[in-house]
């Protein structure tokens, strides 16, 4: 037996597929998948009594193929319908920007001002923005009054992305932080991708330069990237801090499975992990 | 192919990616499309009104509505969902664009839908491109067309573009590929290469 898209044909016997769109598509994805589907040809449809011509047949396969099309865009935005990861870009963005707009604004307060340096006593992050703000003229204090701005939006899409990670990522987020977890899945591509990846990926997710100066010119492996900013790894002691990341990053591993494919978080894997991870950052 | 006061053009409704038009046809832009980049160097096949054509690497549609034109029906196969959003507007507005989302590089996913064609154009930015190119002639007539415009850069960056292009030549014609014609398509698109072929 011959199967297309429009029909199945035995010798001279043909059965034409029921003209509609959603079950023409639904046709068209099983016989990929079982790939035993024939190149379908025009004539053939016109023989079996499914179209009347070419201008029918090119019509009802463009019609299929939309709707199916249309589906398959529809699941792959169904695998990550949250939104967590356009929003951790986001946020990346934001705090990039704001970091550029602040040294920027650094530079035009010292440009006015030839007795200050960076050297002297000055407050940091949040304080220094308030500290310029005493002392600028009114054009930078317009631009210092919207990198606050920026600095609020940023703390309350930090709250909201970690809100939203510890709903789709619950063992992730149990382990290192809502935030982090979140970060991670961005670096990774996806909730999908994330479960998907070995532990020792995970461990270097988001030191891709040091990881590929690594393989092209043999400089030490990265021990860790995003994991860094965990408590637990950067907390540890300097000798100790590969060990840890790569104990941390092995239960991400499962707990980024656990996500995906239950997305609730497990109680006796958390309790065991956070014991074995204390455990790692322990010993020397 | 139709020509008006110089602009490379095609007949249909306008207003897809928000090109000139000269007295009624729509520029086709080589500084936008390598395909018409091709036309403008004075090569490449005509598309004529009965060709089916197999457009792997369809992205926003732009050059696919510009082929849609020309020729009876496009394959137009895109991997990536985001360009394929604007590719199913594209072809919401062209009765002969049959829009898939699909990796080219696995034409099993799409085999049950594409027919013989008579021209398989093939724009991809994957380290693969001659292997998905070969992997796709199960769909060319005896006597249709290939068009792969190779990007040796993504191949392999660190080589030179024309030893990759090199390579990427032996490589189709050990893959069953008679290759007509080499043409880089400077200086609209300095660094890439079309090859012109067919199957041997």
């Amino acid at each position: 037996m011959e199967s297309y898209w429009f029909g199945d044909r035995e010798g001279q016997v043909c059965r034409p597929a029921p003209n509609d769109p959603a079950i023409l598509a639904g046709r068209i994805e099983l016989l990929a998948e079982r790939r035993d589907a024939s190149i379908p040809d025009w004539r053939i449809a016109v023989r079996c009594g499914f179209v009347r011509d070419r201008a029918e047949y090119v019509q009802v396969l463009r019609e299929a193929a939309i709707t199916l099309a249309t589906k398959n865009l529809e699941r792959g935005y169904q695998a990550d319908h949250s939104g967590l990861i356009p929003m951790v870009r986001m946020l990346e963005q934001i705090d990039h920007a704001v970091n550029l707009l602040t040294e920027r604004a650094v530079d035009w307060f010292r440009a006015t001002r030839p007795g200050f340096s960076r050297k002297l006593a000055i407050p940091s992050g949040r304080n220094l923005i308030a500290w310029l703000h005493k002392d600028a003229d009114e054009a930078l204090a317009e631009v210092l009054e919207e990198i606050e701005h920026l600095m609020e939006l940023r703390m309350a899409l930090m709250k909201k992305v970690s809100l939203r990670a510890e709903g789709e990522l619950p063992n992730c987020s149990a382990l290192v932080g809502g935030l982090v977890a979140a970060r991670l899945a961005a670096e990774a591509g996806g909730i999908r991708e994330l479960a998907m990846m070995p532990a020792s990926s995970i461990q270097v997710l988001g030191a891709k330069q040091a990881l590929f100066s690594h393989l092209s010119s043999g400089s030490p492996p990265p021990k860790h990237g995003v994991i860094y900013q965990h408590g637990r790894v950067h907390g540890a002691r300097k000798e100790n801090r590969g060990k840890v990341a790569r104990t941390l990053s092995a239960k991400l591993a499962i707990a980024a499975r656990i996500d995906y494919y239950r997305k609730e978080a497990d109680r006796e894997f958390l309790e065991k992990s956070a014991e074995i991870i204390r455990k790692a950052g322990r010993k020397a | 192919m139709i020509w008006v006061e110089g602009h490379l053009v095609s007949p249909g409704s306008g207003g897809v990616y928000g090109e000139q038009m000269v007295r009624g046809f729509r520029v086709w832009d080589p500084r936008r499309s390598k395909l018409a980049a091709l036309f403008h160097l004075g090569k490449g096949p005509d598309l004529e009104e009965a060709d089916r054509v197999l457009y792997l690497g369809a992205a926003n549609g732009t050059t696919v509505s510009h082929v849609a034109d020309y020729s009876g029906v496009v394959y137009a196969v895109e991997h990536a969902p985001r360009p394929l959003q604007d590719l199913l507007v594209v072809a919401g507005q062209r009765k002969n664009i049959i829009p898939i989302l699909a990796d080219a590089g696995k034409p099993s996913l799409y085999l049950p839908m594409v027919e013989l064609v008579d021209l398989i154009y093939q724009d991809v930015a994957s380290p693969l491109q001659v292997e998905i190119l070969i992997r796709n002639m199960l769909f060319l007539e005896p006597d249709g067309n290939l068009v792969l415009m190779l990007k040796p850069k993504s191949i392999d960056v660190t080589r030179s573009p024309c030893d990759v292009a090199g390579e990427a030549h032996d490589d189709l014609q050990e893959g069953g590929v008679y290759i007509d014609d080499e043409v880089w398509l400077t200086p609209y698109y300095p660094d890439h290469v079309a090859f012109l072929c067919r199957k041997s």
